[in-house]
């Protein structure tokens, strides 16, 4: 019944943490709140929190609701339960309550989340896929917000490397917002988790996000910003990490790219420099254990990875030569001198085909230069992302 | 005492004969008028009995009956006076019987008994020619229009008396002389120094893809920022379009005169291009109303329609734009019966690639991905369908920097497209196809045929790119135009390339 209680208290909109925890101090249990008369309740509770708890508890039977969350494999921990994650506890205001589907992330296990814009460029894409197949085939766990973008694509890398990932929802988790994620949410559930300090049932409102990237860099023990504008909201989670103490590391981009632009701003703040994902999860490591006191024993266990696919071998391999962050080999592709040339041109950024002849010589008119592309785009190594523009091929 | 006078009714733009029968008999004084009429022809019993009293023939009193022959088929429209006119004063014995005979008549009269002009003569006079009529005579200002036709002699009158007059004095009348036109003059056409593709810097791409739409009549949308181009490449596009042969220059002329467009040309001699705002009227758009008239569809025949801002214009104006491109022409079904106006037009489109007119380019585009999505959703489908080109115009700056001096003029363009169609007239010589655009599914292995290697290029371009197979065949039927305007037999690597670069990238129409 106290735990039904404790729900009871956390599913309220009007009430938050604090005002919970003041109610709790007061009255000792969660119990004790739900039958406390009501001229007590006037006491601590403003008009609007306090029609909130008086209609609900006339109208709302805690006990049946709890019992249905759990038909429903809905988990979920108040703060005060064993299994609530350690690294909340840890976090200024840690959330009152938390609703999971799945399960919750390792206490042992190094975490990162893997965090950018939406929109994001096929170079933000690229990155981003780079590090959640890095992570996942480390076994690292990935959190991340589920969006569209950046988020979406890294926990996807994630789980494809047979790695584990979890997301932090903006609205109660048995809804999937954005819809276009469904499949994504539907291995989270299998292979991870989904979590949310919204009851179930909520929607997506805007004013839930910023709360809901706390949880997210507070569940993670370091952020990765792989691509972010000047104004974004990958930027609010940077501040709260910081805040809480997280390592944070930033993906460099070109200073003329304006999905660049959050990101070089926070390196010239003096964040961590990211240069390839096998550097960087390597470093990760090595701070988790000296932090922890752990081996990296748990590495590998994430799922077998020796049936991998011939590509992510041959990444692996170069990943481990050095720490640099190779699309592909230009010379083993062996192109002819023109095509060579205009493969060089291309970037992850879609280019136009005029900025590509800009690149060449004068002699690359604008036939030849789109015969070339339309060529390159046979041979799988440029996409055509309009009819006027091209970028390079990415797995 | 009864007669019959020849007249024309229009439908659709065919014309077919009508009788107009008048009888005039001892009896009450009354005035009938049958023969499944629309208002404007029951209309015209009063413009004819004030028009021949003021013109000095006054109508006795007597039971007259009119009535117009088939009787079962609606007509429309106010050429009918004049040969009611006739008619009566046939009747009165105003001429000697059979001066009429084998005249066809058409004209609306004025009040004071002079002649005006009336739609689609032309049309009615080639109804006229094919049915073994001699002689025409239409109002003064239809005489040049009526007189393009060969075969049939149309003379032009200012008023009834001026008919009368040489009704009664016989075909060596000097009054109506027969109208002359000189189609040579007429199809002179100076150099049209206002539009050329000379004045267009840059968008080499573009001016190569309108290029391309113009040898095999494919359909063509223009992408791009707002300002680079999009609608000054489209109007010159008619300029590098084969000039109008005869044969076609009647199609097209019989449709203005239908429409009541032709204002005082004899012919229309020059492509059409029509530039409709989005915000034009479903049948203004695709033709019809109550009386069936040509939209601009069919005003567009044998030319160039051009849709610029696409996205604005309404979904259902789009849709309705299907069977027109699937069929080549428009269909308009009324409770009187089913007309047909042709519309082989070429469509081309212009619109932003985004709302903010930016995307690719994610530097500058601030529109999300869903955004995006739902502006090009607004035209995907039905209208996609039918579009064999699809071209990026870059914004300006970048291309100036690099593209200096003129490009090349619209004849020099114009020389290479009829390169290409007389290629394709030899193609398709004795099939129903006339451009390359046409080409059905089912025979695009026929015409756009592949050598070995080229034909494990396009397999390579199908499998690398994930086309559909009707991608794939609006590519090959592209290839096959490009290979015409290199005036080459078989169509290369090169050839399939270029054409696969035109098709709407995926990514973007997703």
């Amino acid at each position: 019944m106290e735990k039904a209680c404790v729900y009871w208290l956390c599913s309220m909109k009007s009430l938050g943490s604090r005002t919970v925890d003041r109610l709790l101090e007061y009255f000792g249990t969660a119990e004790a709140v739900y039958r406390a008369p009501e001229r007590e309740l006037r006491l601590l509770l403003k008009e609007k929190k306090l029609g909130e708890v008086l209609e609900s508890r006339r109208d709302r039977d805690p006990q049946r609701e709890f019992g249905l969350l759990q038909e429903r494999g809905i988990g979920f921990l108040a703060r005060e339960d064993p299994e609530y994650p350690r690294r909340l506890l840890e976090i200024p205001d840690a959330p009152r309550g938390i609703f999971y589907l799945g399960r919750l992330p390792e206490e042992e296990r190094l975490s990162v989340a893997v965090i950018g814009a939406r929109d994001c460029s096929e170079y933000g894409r690229f990155v981003a896929e780079g590090l959640g197949r890095e992570l996942g085939r480390r076994g690292v766990q990935v959190v991340s917000g589920m969006a569209r973008g950046i988020d979406g694509i890294g926990q996807r890398a994630a789980l494809e490397a047979g790695g584990s990932s979890f997301g932090v929802l903006g609205c109660g988790v048995d809804l999937c917002y954005p819809r276009q994620n469904r499949e994504l949410y539907e291995r989270l559930r299998e292979k991870g988790g989904l979590l949310s300090t919204f009851a179930p049932g909520t929607p997506a409102l805007a004013r839930n996000f910023p709360p809901r990237n706390r949880i997210v860099s507070g569940l993670a023990d370091a952020v990765v910003v792989v691509e972010a504008r000047q104004k974004s909201g990958t930027l609010i989670t940077v501040d709260m990490a910081l805040e809480q103490g997280k390592e944070v590391y930033v993906v460099p981009g070109r200073v003329t790219d304006r999905l660049s632009d959050g990101c070089n701003r926070l390196l010239k703040q003096g964040a961590g420099i990211f240069l390839s994902p096998a550097e960087f999860a390597e470093e990760m490591e090595e701070l988790f254990r000296r932090k922890t006191g752990r081996g990296p024993e748990h590495k590998g266990a994430a799922g077998d990875v020796s049936g991998e696919r011939d590509r992510d071998g041959r990444e692996q391999k170069k990943a481990s030569d050095g720490s640099v962050f190779l699309a592909e080999d230009n010379r083993s592709l062996q192109l002819s001198e023109e095509l060579a040339a205009i493969y060089g041109e291309l970037d992850f950024y879609p280019k136009s085909v005029s900025q590509i002849q800009a690149g060449l010589s004068e002699r690359y008119g604008p036939r030849k230069v789109g015969l070339c592309l339309m060529e390159l785009c046979v041979r799988k190594l440029a996409v055509q992302v309009s009819p006027g523009s091209f970028r390079i091929f990415t797995a | 005492m009864y007669c019959r006078v020849l007249s024309s009714a229009l439908e659709g733009v065919k014309a077919y004969p009508v009788g107009v029968e008048v009888d005039i008999a001892p009896g009450l004084p009354t005035f009938n008028m049958v023969g499944s009429l629309g208002t404007e022809v029951r209309e015209s019993r009063e413009r004819v009995s004030v028009a021949l009293r003021n013109a000095g023939f006054p109508i006795p009193c007597a039971h007259i009956t009119v009535n117009l022959s088939p009787a079962d088929r609606r007509k429309e429209g106010t050429a009918f006076d004049l040969p009611i006119a006739v008619g009566l004063l046939q009747s009165m014995e105003y001429f000697p019987r059979g001066a009429a005979e084998n005249i066809l008549f058409l004209g609306e009269l004025g009040l004071d008994g002079e002649l005006r002009r009336v739609n689609g003569v032309l049309p009615m006079v080639q109804a006229a020619a094919k049915g073994g009529i001699e002689e025409c005579i239409v109002p003064l200002e239809n005489a040049t229009e009526g007189a393009v036709v060969p075969g049939i002699t149309v003379r032009g009158a200012e008023n009834v008396r001026q008919v009368l007059q040489f009704l009664r004095e016989g075909r060596e009348s000097p009054v109506l002389e027969a109208a002359h036109v000189n189609l040579e003059e007429l199809f002179y056409r100076g150099e049209d120094a206002g539009r050329d593709f000379a004045q267009v810097n840059g968008q080499e791409g573009a001016k190569r893809a309108a290029e391309i739409a113009a040898a095999g009549f494919h359909n063509l949308l223009m992408t791009g920022p707002p300002g680079v181009g999009k609608s000054m490449i489209a109007k010159r596009i008619p300029g590098i379009l084969p000039p109008l042969n005869l044969e076609e220059s009647l199609e097209v002329t019989a449709v203005y005169s239908v429409a009541g467009n032709l204002g005082d040309a004899a012919l229309v001699t020059d492509r059409p291009f029509q530039s409709p705002h989005h915000t034009v009227s479903a049948s203004a758009f695709i033709g019809g109303s109550a009386v069936p008239k040509p939209g601009l569809l069919s005003l567009s025949h044998r030319g160039v329609l051009f849709l610029d801002e696409l996205p604005e214009f309404p979904r259902k104006l789009l849709d309705g734009m299907r069977q027109p491109l699937e069929e080549r022409r428009v269909q308009i079904s009324r409770v009187f019966g089913n007309v047909t106006y042709p519309a082989e037009f070429m469509l081309v489109c212009a619109m932003n690639p985004c709302p903010c007119g930016y995307y690719p380019d994610l530097g500058r585009c601030r529109c999300t991905p869903a955004q995006i999505r739902r502006y090009m959703g607004k035209v995907s489908g039905p209208v996609m369908d039918r579009i064999d080109l699809c071209v990026e115009l870059q914004a300006v700056e970048l291309m100036g920097l690099r593209e200096r001096g003129r490009g090349e003029d619209s004849g020099r363009i114009r020389e290479r497209v009829m390169v290409a169609r007389s290629r394709q007239e030899r193609r398709f010589r004795g099939t129903g196809y006339r451009f390359n655009a046409d080409i059905q599914a089912a025979d695009v292995e026929r015409y756009c045929k592949l050598g070995e290697s080229e034909g494990l290029c396009a397999a390579q371009i199908y499998h690398s790119l994930q086309l559909s197979a009707r991608t794939y065949h609006r590519i090959l039927k592209v290839a096959r135009t490009i290979a015409d305007l290199a005036d080459a037999d078989e169509i290369g690597d090169e050839h399939l390339l270029e054409a696969a670069g035109y098709r709407p990238a995926q990514d973007y129409w997703l």
